[in-house]
């Protein structure tokens, strides 16, 4: 292959330096490409592109399919209509096309985004076609089906033409496109990128999954509105049927092939989307556009034949797509008529071929090529400390019981946790212990009992609210933020301190060396310190380890043994859940063992080990046996 | 009794047997979200796409019968090619992908059906009685009793092939636990697959029932895909038969809004009722609550 070229250039300086050359390009392509048609494209594109930067908020970002943003494009576009047909100035025409997109999708936030996956998406359906039904009917406001017909006031006594409108349009982009970038990159960005991931670490970490969200939508709504508000002083003429479904699917198109998670996509999505429609008016150019699409998406499949593999779905799919499109290129007697299914095509090659979209492979394939200097990482500073001293209990339980149906999971357990003490929760398999924490951890609400935390109470059945009293803890089945890299998991955690102690956290768990890999490119066993290292850094007064040692290997083990020693040298309670005797062994003070739900022996580990209850719980009632042998005692496993 | 009265339960009966139809729309969407936890956002164009087959089949001189036997059987082959080509690998890569693919899917299927069929909409031809039955001074037409007979038939049918029937208790295995299933030797990739088969005949077959009643159209697909997905989170997606109540009160709350409010607001009340519902009992009526698990 090539060799890769260092250009000493920071990654984030050269995209910096492309984008300002792109609006610069963009800025002078009307001299070049002139007339009123490649005017009213080029601001088409320009506007989308606005609405696009808006609808990967949801869509990219926060990982949930949003049907609404063609919806509240249309209501912003209305609501900037009316304005100017009321007579207010330019710029509070733009604002009146804000506010009416954001406050309905505001509105539709609160409820919707406590869903996931099919409902969030059916919830943003609903509303669209609510929106379209109320601009329809409501004639006496909207004119219905008839359309609304305005004309552009003067911008501050300036009378735009068609290419000083583009200009403007062109800067607000480049304004939003800007603002976003900042939004996104920061600790608010990175907080939406990990409840995408895990939205229950990111609740007990206190990240705080729907304000988040919330501020995630609003955002996206409210420069669906700024699109509108553009595109309606720009064409002067609405409908709302142009609003529907029809659009909504050109902008999924728009921000899927574009590609998720970067503005740059949002631009391609917007390009492409603004021309498709007047390319498939020209046959020859059409089909010719089509046949080279079809021979990228075979490349591929030529690859996997020449190693004698025989070719994925992924690979396959979108060359059959494409195919076929080209087929309706070449052979339909009128390819408009086909508009609809051949944006079907491209988007099912598209979504299937691509799932990084036309930028996100730009992307990687310049990575390919060019060699960036890194981003210079702070030095580490700061490190596992105590959280400072505090009078009351660090875990106060009192009788806590909680039910699944019939089972009596967690039964009436009373359990304090010492200042400096790491207490062992032993078990065997489903007695309980996860379901402790999870209610000591606010995931569960308890049925009865109450939970103290460093002596503050909090609110049942909340993440947040125990992560606040100053609880933290790890999970048994991993949960990693993997959209973040290791340095930005731990930062987006924080509660104060910069990036240098971010680095410190890592140091203190072993991984500075891989602050800037992605959490989906690093080792099981890495990530659970990864996982301790995110808990501590929430400066907690209570640790929780859920199994840390479970699938680690022996050197691992050991690594994990010296850590939470460390974090119990600096004076962090602990509370450890541990199949491993020899490390519940070596670091607890005190072992709790659970079996049915219920608190069965609390005492040293040698204790434990003697206690006859305990030594039923894990081999069972077979008492002969077991006083045959006299002393018997248990390996726990 | 009141002549508004009456004219008022005349909507919400007829408006409720409607409604039977988008319940069985929606039993589609739980055979295969029980399955496979997914469901087709394109489900709308397999109800057309079965209509059209069936005046299609009905137009060569095939008996009604023998029509509405063909269009289920094109759409169990649709639903059975939609998880192929657009649920089994956004599923094995466990992301949203399915979501857009099956739109993207329906949106092809729309687009061929303007034109092969064209974007007029058509009458179903049906050999039913033109008259009306009165019942108790309501009348109610012989399509709309086939369509509540049809959906309850299609319902009973399946619901006791899940149970009595080695594949359907297959079925049910790979629902509560895929891998189990494996390792219990069932395949659960075909246990899903005909999952979505069965899901598109049912849907095929609501497009004959409702046909001879609304008429067949490009336009009918998306609003339908809507109202039954409404219904079957309305009721919850695990609910059997909690999504006849749901469907019958959609259909009648959407009649009578299109009689007092006028009929462009048909269908704004159930959509209202749809996004409060998910507000407040996201895992629907007669859902069962969601153990999150860590």
């Amino acid at each position: 292959m090539f060799a890769r070229v260092s250009i000493g250039l920071r990654e984030t300086t050269a995209e910096r330096i492309v984008r300002i050359a792109l609006f610069v390009g963009l800025a002078a392509l009307p001299a070049l490409w002139q007339g009123q048609y490649a005017l009213g494209l080029l601001t088409l594109m320009a506007v989308y592109a606005i609405l696009l930067i808006g609808l990967d908020a949801t869509v990219g970002y926060l990982g949930q399919v949003n049907l609404a943003q063609a919806a509240l494009f249309g209501l912003g576009a209305y609501g900037t209509a009316l304005a100017v047909q009321a007579g207010v100035s330019f710029p509070l025409a733009l604002l009146a096309g804000i506010i009416a997109a954001l406050l309905p999708g505001a509105a539709l936030a609160l409820p919707a985004l406590r869903l996931e996956g099919p409902q969030f998406a059916l919830s943003t359906l609903s509303f669209a076609t609510l929106s379209v039904i109320v601009l329809n009917e409501s004639e006496s406001i909207t004119n219905g089906a008839l359309g609304l017909s305005i004309v552009r006031p003067s911008l501050f006594t300036v009378e735009l033409d068609a290419r000083g409108y583009y200009w403007l349009c062109l800067l607000v982009l480049f304004v939003a496109w800007w603002v976003s970038q900042i939004l996104l990159k920061s600790r608010f960005g990175l907080s939406i990128e990990a409840l995408r991931d895990s939205p229950t670490a990111a609740d007990a970490l206190g990240i705080g999954t729907l304000r988040h969200k919330v501020l995630a939508f609003a955002w996206g709504s409210a420069l669906a509105g700024l699109a509108g508000a553009l595109h309606a002083l720009n064409f002067g003429y609405l409908q709302p049927a142009a609003f529907g479904y029809d659009l909504m699917v050109m902008l999924l198109l728009g921000v899927v092939f574009g590609g998720r998670r970067s503005q740059w996509g949002a631009f391609v999505g917007a390009a492409v989307v603004a021309m498709l429609p007047n390319l498939l008016s020209n046959r020859t150019l059409f089909s010719s556009f089509v046949s080279f699409g079809c021979i990228v998406t075979l490349f591929p499949i030529f690859r996997a034949l020449i190693s004698r593999r025989i070719p994925q779905f992924a690979v396959t799919a979108p060359a059959a797509a494409m195919a076929l499109a080209l087929a309706l290129s070449l052979f339909a007697p009128n390819v408009e008529e086909w508009r609809k299914g051949i944006f079907a095509l491209f988007l099912f090659a598209a979504v299937v071929g691509l799932p990084d979209g036309l930028a996100g492979a730009i992307a990687s394939m310049v990575h390919r090529l060019i060699r960036f200097t890194p981003d210079p990482l702070p030095p580490a500073s700061g490190g596992i400390r105590s959280a400072g001293i505090s009078v009351a209990l660090p875990l106060h339980v009192m009788k806590l019981s909680k039910s699944f149906g019939g089972v009596r999971a967690v039964d009436n357990i009373t359990l304090d946790i010492g200042q400096d003490e790491v207490l062992g929760l032993i078990g065997p398999n489903g007695s309980g212990k996860t379901t402790f924490i999870n209610l000591v951890s606010g995931l569960y609400a308890p049925d009865s009992g109450t939970v103290e935390i460093a002596g503050t109470r909090p609110v049942p059945g909340s993440l947040m609210s125990a992560c606040s009293a100053g609880a933290a803890r790890t999970f048994q089945n991993l949960q990693s933020f993997s959209g973040l890299t290791a340095l930005e998991s731990i930062v987006v955690c924080q509660r104060d301190g910069g990036k240098s102690e971010a680095m410190g956290w890592l140091r203190a768990v072993g991984l500075e060396e891989k602050a800037r890999q992605r959490c989906s490119e690093i080792s099981y066993g890495d990530l659970r310190f990864l996982e301790i290292a995110r808990a501590i850094a929430t400066r907690p007064r209570i640790l929780m380890l859920d199994e840390p040692a479970a699938g680690m290997s022996k050197p691992d083990i050991e690594r994990l043994v010296a850590l939470v020693a460390s974090i119990k040298r600096a004076g962090l309670p602990i509370l450890l859940i541990e199949h491993h005797q020899d490390v519940v062994a070596e670091l607890c003070d005190r072992v709790a063992v659970m079996d049915g739900g219920r608190l069965i022996a609390l005492g040293t580990s040698d204790q434990i080990r003697r206690d006859p209850k305990v030594i039923e719980a894990y081999l069972g009632s077979d008492d002969e046996e077991a006083n045959v042998e006299g002393e018997t005692e248990v390996q726990l496993c | 009794m009141d002549a508004t009265y009456i004219a008022l339960a005349q909507m919400a009966v007829g408006g409720g047997l409607m409604g039977m139809a988008y319940a069985l729309v929606a039993y589609g969407f739980q055979l295969t979200y029980a399955a496979g936890k997914a469901v087709n956002f394109g489900q709308g164009e397999l109800v057309m796409l079965g209509a059209f087959a069936g005046i299609s089949l009905a137009g060569t001189g095939l008996p009604y019968w023998v029509s509405v036997l063909g269009a289920m059987v094109a759409g169990a082959a649709l639903g059975w090619l939609v998880e192929r080509v657009a649920v089994r690998l956004a599923l094995k890569q466990h992301n949203e992908g399915w979501i857009l693919l099956t739109i993207i899917v329906g949106l092809f299927a729309l687009s061929s059906v303007e034109n092969i069929w064209g974007r007029e909409d058509r009458a179903f031809p049906a050999p039913w009685p033109t008259g009306a039955l009165d019942i108790f001074g309501i009348s109610v037409t012989w399509p709309e009793l086939a369509i509540a007979a049809g959906a309850l038939g299609i319902m009973t049918l399946v619901e006791l092939a899940k149970r009595y029937t080695m594949a359907g208790i297959a079925v049910q295995a790979v629902s509560a636990d895929p891998e189990a299933a494996e390792l219990c030797g069932v395949r659960s990739r075909s246990a899903i697959s005909l999952s979505w088969a069965v899901s598109g005949a049912a849907a095929a077959f609501a497009g004959t029932v409702l046909g001879p009643v609304t008429t067949v159209g490009p336009t009918m697909a998306a609003a339908l895909t809507l109202k039954a997905f409404s219904v079957a989170v309305v009721a919850g997606l695990d609910s059997g038969f909690g999504l006849l109540i749901a469907g019958i009160a959609l259909g009648a709350a959407e009649n009578l809004s299109g009689y007092v409010l006028g009929s462009g607001w048909r269908e704004a009340p159930g959509l209202i009722l749809l996004i409060l519902a998910l507000a407040i009992r996201p895992q629907g009526v007669f859902g069962k609550k969601i153990i999150r698990k860590v």
